[in-house]
């Protein structure tokens, strides 16, 4: 038996660095910023101006000096991407992060507990932020996704597994009108639910009806989702069931469903993704009204996407924040619907102790 | 056929008649006639006829690429899984042509057990799950799981490594240990007839050790087809020996099949010699 040995607090020898390139690499990094704010006193250049004319130049220039004194010429390509590549994940994460800040800013003002129960009866136009609210587009987001979600994942799960647990004749064709599909601009399955079922007379304007239009879009995305997904699963692990006595089905649903799980879950999330805020295939399938509608198989329902194109539109500023607060709150709706559904499936999990 | 001529001294009992069912004073249990082998257009195998008599280790042996592996999956059907296979002759087990219409693969593969290259535990499953998959997956019932997953890893001589942690997730296991509980899952449905392709071709020295000793211990009971590159390995397990060979572009065919010892020490075909002394291959 060897004795164990208590953990050193230098035990990492790779992360030693001289203090020389410690000095450069600071330097490096501050310089361009240093000599962006000078110029920027002299200048009336713009921010962005600046940031691309005059910070990344610099910034890949010091770098690159940096590294070659340091690491010698090969590491002048290596710190040039990773400049570039740093610059990218800021602009962009500064650009998302901005839109996520604005709706936060912008959608507060019309929060309030009132405003996520409430329904819109007797709210006009004038109508004070202190009164109605967008509950009654929650509801029928959520009664018309569910629904939607419930018609479209049995449709698109057995379409994955024809496409890869099977040799059927036709799945070349089903791959390609599935790939064609996903490529659909949104307003067609709504204009494509409107004439085919509306306007033919079968059906009335209605919350099923916008399901019906959601669960057309949400087919192709999940089904395409989730045959890359199976066919990530080992062939090895099909054979072993197989060799093992395994009928086809209990292959499926023991070996590959559940090595595939995190993955499908993450079809259903984009799936979800894609109709969350669909907007045009609601206006061709069921109108807005301001009361809460339980029944999606009669009568017309607000969703949150519809309820901000319609107050969005309206130049009043109580309408702009209402809208602001609808979009805020289907944000956070998303967000809430996807961490429930990592952790209820076991893909975050939760620690436990 | 070539394989008659080249039999050894077992020839006359073994294939003597037209239909043979004793190999020596062993009963044949698994026997393969004039197996072709194809996947698309391309001819793989050529006229396989070999005898596995029971409760003996079979070695199938050759050079890369001559189809021994392709060869011991037409054994228990799992040939038919690749696309364009395709495939001509019969394969008795229990003197009942596996491929004869009507047969339900599954019942064969459920007699017929296999362990794979490389070791392929599920990962979703804990240790003791993968042991059990068998039953679930083929829905047969054990009267007592517990004593089968203790006999089948015993079996497979890894009950003492993981008896303390049978819920643990099978990835958590060594590659030779994850081949070891792939045997005791294989294990758990007791089949007749074990197909082990290349099994110990992943593994360190002394896992191979211990799945060579598994081998040996299963033969007393179990009919063992064993595909492997060593030909040590084959002299020290296997109680006959099936030689392999393809040219370049040709399909594969049996240069040489006999006991062990006699293939390995007196070859009766100049290419096996020079393949078991390591002149070629």
């Amino acid at each position: 038996m060897t004795t164990q040995l208590e953990r050193p607090a230098n035990a990492m020898p790779w992360a030693r660095v001289s203090n020389s390139t410690r000095l450069i690499v600071i330097l490096a990094s501050v310089l361009p910023a240093a000599a962006t704010y000078l110029f920027s006193l002299q200048s009336d250049w713009g921010g962005a101006a600046l940031l691309v004319a005059v910070f990344l130049p610099l910034q890949l220039l010091s770098a690159a000096i940096a590294a070659a004194i340091t690491r010698g010429a090969r590491g002048i390509a290596d710190s040039i991407l990773t400049v570039t590549v740093y610059f990218s994940i800021i602009l962009v994460m500064t650009l998302l992060g901005s839109v996520v800040v604005s709706l936060f800013k912008n959608g507060a003002q019309a929060m309030s507990w009132h405003f996520l129960v409430w329904d819109s009866r007797y709210v006009t136009t004038s109508t004070s932020l202190d009164y109605g609210g967008v509950g009654h587009a929650v509801v029928g987001t959520l009664i018309v996704v569910l629904l939607a979600t419930l018609m479209a994942i049995p449709f698109a799960l057995a379409t994955a597994i024809y496409l890869t647990e099977t040799r059927g004749r036709l799945r070349g064709p089903v791959r390609f009108i599935v790939q064609s599909m996903s490529g659909l601009p949104s307003i067609v399955s709504g204009l494509f639910i409107y004439a085919m079922l509306i306007l033919s007379g079968i059906s009335n304007r209605s919350g099923f009806m916008a399901a019906l239009a959601l669960a057309l879009l949400m087919l192709p995305t999940v089904a395409r989702m989730s045959e890359e997904v199976l066919k990530l699963v080992p062939s090895e692990l099909r054979n072993a069931a197989v060799a093992l006595g395994a009928p086809r089905r209990a292959a499926f649903f023991q070996v590959t469903f559940p090595a595939a799980r995190t993955g499908l879950v993450t079809a259903l999330l984009l799936g979800l993704a894609r109709i969350m805020g669909e907007t045009a295939p609601l206006l061709m399938t069921t109108f807005r009204t301001d009361v809460t509608n339980l029944n999606p198989f009669s009568g017309d329902m607000t969703l949150l996407p519809t309820y901000i194109n319609a107050f969005v539109l309206d130049p009043h500023d109580t309408s702009q924040h209402r809208a602001w607060g609808a979009a805020l709150v289907l944000f956070l709706l998303v967000g809430i619907i996807f961490i429930s559904t990592r952790v209820l499936t076991g893909s975050i999990k939760l620690r436990r102790k | 056929m070539t394989i008659m001529e080249n039999a050894g001294p077992l020839d006359q009992t073994a294939f003597g008649n037209q239909s043979p069912t004793y190999f020596g004073d062993k009963r044949i249990h698994l026997e393969s006639r004039d197996i072709n082998v194809w996947f698309g257009n391309h001819h793989v195998l050529n006229g396989i006829s070999l005898a596995f008599p029971e409760n003996s280790v079979t070695a199938l042996i050759g050079p890369s690429g001559c189809g021994k592996s392709s060869f011991i999956r037409t054994l228990n059907r799992m040939h038919e899984l690749i696309p364009n296979a395709g495939l001509t002759g019969e394969v008795l087990y229990n003197s009942q042509d596996i491929y004869a219409s009507g047969t339900d693969p599954v019942t064969i593969r459920l007699g017929i057990g296999m362990v794979f290259q490389k070791p392929n535990p599920f990962p979703t499953m804990t240790i003791r799950g993968n042991v059990l998959s068998g039953l679930r997956l083929s829905n047969t019932r054990s009267r007592n799981e517990d004593e089968l997953v203790e006999t089948s890893l015993t079996r497979a001589s890894i009950w003492n490594e993981v008896k303390d942690r049978l819920d643990a997730p099978a990835g958590s296991l060594s590659g030779g240990q994850q081949q070891r509980l792939c045997i005791a899952r294989a294990l758990a449905l007791s089949p007749e007839v074990l197909l082990m392709d290349e099994p110990c071709s992943a593994l360190d020295p002394g896992s191979t050790r211990r799945i060579e000793e598994t081998i040996r211990e299963l033969s007393e009971s179990m009919t063992v087809v064993i595909v492997t590159h060593n030909m040590q390995q084959a002299q020290r397990i296997s109680d006959q020996t099936a030689f392999f060979l393809a040219e370049d572009n040709e399909p594969g065919y049996v240069v040489e099949f006999g006991q062990t010892d006699a293939l390995f020490s007196t070859p009766n075909d100049p290419r096996t010699e020079d393949y078991v002394n390591g002149r070629f291959g």
